[in-house]
């Protein structure tokens, strides 16, 4: 039964995605800021996790909980340090600023990591587990699960806590947020951690999964792009039809055109959203 | 209008004395310096002038590199490769503004910047034609030795560059130039005020295409051997976005300035600093992006003389 | 209207930028310098390394015994190397480069078919002796250039012997699924290897490329899986192929034959997948098991392995030895040649019939090497065995990789 593989192939590709593409989705959607970063965030969060396996032998989903709180306080002191001045000026000074200064983590990772690819592999192996006849190997149903779970919680903090409610309202409306007492900088600066932090806890569970490199970056990038737009911007629920979308998209398409069209497909299907439907399946229009 | 008419006979007058040095590698770095400034000017028609950012300028120079590729493949003669190359990217512009010059700001931008991707693989796969991923072989143009051939490349980049200047300062002082500026400005006003705005960016928007197109093919023909990934590459649309950043946002001579100075920085920092030229770069774009939005021909500007747009615009 | 005067001080800056960027340093010139542009940063950084290895084995060793002879004195060699970070223009560049502001000798190729052919016409245009020690595919040699030499034989050496010996010792494989990246090399292998399926009458059940880069190979794999062929074949860079592998075990794919090019060469590979790389087979265009007696400085296989080892603490695998022999047959050529005129060098090499550690050296019109003999070999228990040609044999080739 090759199209039940293929469709859980594409869930579980499907759940990382949608953690790929919250913490994006959230930042562009609050702070109208392209966060360049995020790509290099993702695989920053993969070494994290890769030398804290092998050097000190922490397993992976360990490594979450480390990583959560060292990238929510790298992002909120890249943003209050610099994203901050450029808050308001135009698209194209952020998207350039960010991407200089992905330019500069990328090439610091290069530099102190090397190229070399590095993955880690779990010594014993999880191996597969049958669920009839499609085969589900085990990290990637963890690593799915995981990443829904995280997905989830961020939700339940935009929704439930107070600074939650208080990012949603900047995202909504600026000004009437400010009028209404919230301290719109200091918002920004949380809801950019936020966004690192999701993008550093999706690098150990990537990285148990798919090889580290500091050239990864930009394919992760690619894909977080995808999702928002599929979604909508800012959304969370946006980011998991988005993900999923996309995760079926690209195993569908790999089977019906062939592998090395699974990306290009994943940027048509952009192209076409952004011409038909730029506010995403799930997102509403004027908020972007 | 004059001056800079004057200006522009000037510089091009002493950039086609360089080759009489006849020092191979400044030939060859010349080439690419007018490549660059090429690329630069012609992101300015629609990034800078109609303040649309942007970013497939990839797209079309690996179009045109391909399309002048496969156009001598098939056997033609170099040149008139390299005009079927523009043509081509002028077409490919006005269909692609078409689509995409709906979207504002950031969408517009993604998508620009994506179309260079689905490009890459689309040639990529069509193996028979273009090579896909085994790249393509240009035939080897007859000419009477090494120096003559690197000559006569140069001349050609300055040719196209001293015509896209042209076109820079023509359209500068025209009606046209008038339009994209009122968009950037302030498109809806622009358009309820009667401004045809759509023609006006999709003729900004191609003429950001030609020119790229033209060079690429250039490019294809002078290296002999493309591959997807390099005519492709992503740099090619960041690289003149940062140089017209570095030289002055919207202004005629910023992109040549800018292009110029990020070539040397780039050729600087690659000799001496290997491993990290481009968190060097990456710098530069930080600094330049912080504390001189608005380019090095800002510092020329008078302190008191009123400024051609305010910086950050009325979100629309 | 718009102030467009010239600015001074930008300039100014440009001025300064230019003077610091092409401050030249005088060059000695009683030393043969070799222009190297490796990939040293970017996705291809592994394979300079092995690169840079076998290259300074030779320059060492090259030394260390006084020098290469050219005519009545002796010369020492020297290596320039320059980063081209994986990037083919950047190649053609850097080659150019050398070239002409370095003032170089020689050249050896970068990395890969793909810049090895483009940077082919930089060495053409000024006649410049140029040795590719990392290119297979008969695309790069096909522009009728006079000055390039390389010392891999075209893929079909690599795959013929190896559907030969699979068509004889596991006549029950008929069918073969052929998965390859969309890449100069592992494209043209793929295709090679197709041919040679063919023409033994195998079923190409599937073949598709992958996009460089490509993290997931889920989708084709389960495809792969539902049509159990009996031979896999899988082609790409080392890191592709462990990925690949380490899926395959994911989703339980097991089949008789399971071949990679070019990844099971590297001792890396055995590491990454422990027993997941067992019984995997591929061919190379050199082993480390093979003896040959060359007049070369290194003479023999075994002791070109000894140094090795002295110097890197293991064996060599093939793409360090092919760098190394590159830098042995160019020096071979200039003591023939008795100078290091380019023309008189370029003759030595174009009628060179020798042999060498790395095995018999003669290069065709084409200015690829056409003498070898690529050994085909198999991962069992953890090493690498040689199972062709007979004469060298280790082992017999062991059906069914899971």
């Amino acid at each position: 039964m090759l199209y039940l593989q293929i469709l859980a192939n594409g869930l579980m590709l499907g759940g990382l995605y949608a953690c790929i593409g919250a913490g994006f989705s959230l930042v562009w959607g609050v702070l109208n800021v392209i966060n360049i970063l995020h790509g290099s965030f993702i695989v920053l969060g993969g070494y994290l996790a890769f030398y804290a396996y092998s050097v000190a032998g922490i397993h992976p989903f360990f490594s979450l909980l480390i990583a959560a709180p060292v990238f929510f306080a790298l992002g909120y002191i890249v943003q209050s340090g610099l994203v901050n001045r450029m808050i308001g000026a135009p698209v194209l000074l952020t998207l350039t600023l960010t991407f200089g200064l992905d330019l500069m983590l990328s090439n610091g990772m290069l530099a102190a990591f090397t190229a070399d690819f590095k993955k880690v592999s779990l010594d014993p192996p999880l191996g597969a587990v049958l669920a009839g006849p499609v085969v589900l190997p085990v990290d990637r149903l963890i690593a799915m699960v995981l990443a829904l779970a995280l997905v989830g919680l961020l939700y339940l903090t935009l929704s439930r806590s107070r600074i939650g409610r208080a990012i949603v309202a900047v995202r909504m409306d600026r000004e009437a947020a400010a009028l209404m007492g919230v301290r719109v900088k200091t918002v920004y600066a949380i809801t950019f951690g936020l966004g690192a932090l999701m993008a550093g806890v999706s690098g150990p569970l990537l990285a148990m999964i798919f090889p580290i490199s500091p050239l990864s970056g930009s394919a992760y990038l690619s894909k977080a792009f995808v999702v928002c737009v599929l979604g909508g911007l800012g959304s969370v629920p946006g980011a998991l039809v988005g993900g999923l979308a996309l995760g079926l998209a690209e195993s569908f398409g790999s089977l019906w055109l062939g592998p090395e069209h699974a990306t290009t497909l994943s940027f048509v299907l952009l192209i076409l959203i952004l011409l038909v439907r730029p506010e995403g399946l799930l997102g509403r229009k004027g908020y972007a | 209008m004059r001056r800079s008419a004057y200006i522009a006979a000037a510089i091009f007058a002493l950039v086609a004395l360089v080759p009489l040095a006849g020092e191979m590698y400044w030939l060859r770095l010349g080439t690419i310096m007018l490549m660059y400034s090429i690329l630069a000017m012609s992101w300015n028609f629609i990034g800078g002038m109609a303040g649309y950012p942007s970013f497939a300028s990839a797209a079309f120079f690996g179009l045109g590199a391909y399309a002048g590729a496969v156009s001598q493949k098939l056997a033609m003669p170099m040149v008139l490769a390299w005009g079927i190359a523009g043509l081509a990217s002028l077409l490919f512009a006005a269909l692609l503004g078409l689509a995409l010059l709906r979207l504002r700001g950031h969408y517009f931008a993604i998508a620009s910047l994506v179309v260079a991707e689905v490009l890459r693989e689309l040639v990529n796969s069509a193996t028979d034609l273009t090579g896909g991923g085994m790249g393509l072989n240009l035939p080897v143009p007859r000419m009477a030795s090494v120096q003559a051939q690197a000559v006569f490349f140069y001349y050609a980049m300055l040719i196209l560059a001293a015509v896209t200047l042209a076109a820079m300062i023509l359209t500068t002082h025209s009606k046209l130039g008038f339009g994209l500026r009122c968009i950037k400005q302030n498109e809806s006003a622009a358009d309820m005020l009667g401004v045809n705005t759509t023609f006006y960016k999709v003729s900004g928007f191609m003429l950001s295409g030609v020119f790229v197109g033209f060079a690429g093919a250039i490019y294809a023909s002078w290296v002999h051997y493309i591959e997807p990934p390099d005519v492709f590459d992503v740099l090619y649309s960041i690289k003149p976005v940062v140089m017209v950043l570095l030289g002055g946002l919207g202004s005629v001579f910023g992109p040549l300035l800018g292009a110029g100075l990020y070539l040397s920085l780039e050729e600087l920092v690659w000799r001496r600093f290997l491993e990290v030229h481009t968190g060097v770069l990456g710098l530069l774009i930080v600094l330049l992006v912080v504390f001189l939005p608005r380019g090095l021909i800002a510092l020329r500007r008078a302190p008191g003389a009123a400024q051609e747009k305010p910086l950050s615009r009325v979100k629309a | 209207m718009l102030k467009n005067r010239l600015p001074l001080t930008p300039l100014a800056a440009l001025a300064l930028t230019w003077g610091a960027a092409f401050w030249n340093v005088a060059q000695a010139q009683d030393t043969i310098r070799i222009g190297a542009p490796l990939p040293i940063t970017g996705p291809l950084s592994p394979e300079a390394t092995k690169l840079q290895n076998g290259i300074n084995l030779w320059v060492e060793t090259a030394n260390k015994a006084g020098g290469i002879k050219v005519g009545n004195k002796r010369m020492k060699v020297e290596v320039l190397a320059v980063d081209y970070q994986s990037n083919t223009p950047r190649a053609v560049q850097a080659a150019e480069k050398l070239i002409t502001e370095d003032k170089v000798n020689f050249l050896f190729s970068p990395m890969g078919s793909g810049a090895t052919k483009a940077a082919s016409s930089v060495s053409e245009k000024y006649q410049v002796p140029t040795i590719a020690a990392t290119a297979s595919s008969e695309q790069v040699y096909d522009q009728g250039y006079k000055f390039l030499f390389g010392t891999f034989t075209p893929n079909q050496t690599l795959t013929e012997p190896l559907a030969d010996l699979v068509q004889k010792q596991a006549p029950g494989v008929q069918r073969i699924a052929i998965l390859a990246r969309n890449d100069l090399f592992p494209l043209a292998i793929a295709q090679e290897m197709e041919k040679s399926a063919k023409s033994r009458n195998m079923k190409v059940v599937y073949s598709e490329k992958y996009a460089i880069g490509a993290l997931d190979h889920a989708s084709a794999l389960s495809q792969i899986k539902a049509l159990a062929p009996h031979w896999i074949f899988a082609t790409g860079y080392i890191n592709d192929l462990i990925l690949i592998k380490k899926q395959m075990a994911d989703l339980r794919i097991d089949a008789p034959v399971v071949t990679m090019i070019a990844g099971p060469a590297y001792k890396e590979f055995v590491d990454a997948l422990g027993k997941g790389a067992e019984n995997v087979t591929s061919a190379a265009w050199w082993h480390p098991a093979v003896r040959y007696k060359g007049s070369d400085l290194f003479g023999t296989t075994e002791n070109f392995n000894k140094l090795f080892r002295a110097k890197y603490g293991r064996d060599p695998d093939y793409g360090e030895a092919s760098s190394a022999v590159a830098g042995a047959v160019l020096q071979l050529a200039i003591e023939k040649a008795g100078t290091t005129d380019r023309k008189a060098v370029r003759e030595a090499l174009a009628n060179m019939k020798v042999t060498t550690f790395f095995g018999p050296i003669e290069f065709g019109p084409t200015g690829q090497v056409h003498s070898l003999q690529p050994p085909v070999f198999q991962i069992q228990n953890g090493t690498q065995v040689v199972i062709l040609p007979e004469a060298i044999k280790q082992g017999s080739l062991r059906l069914g990789v899971k």
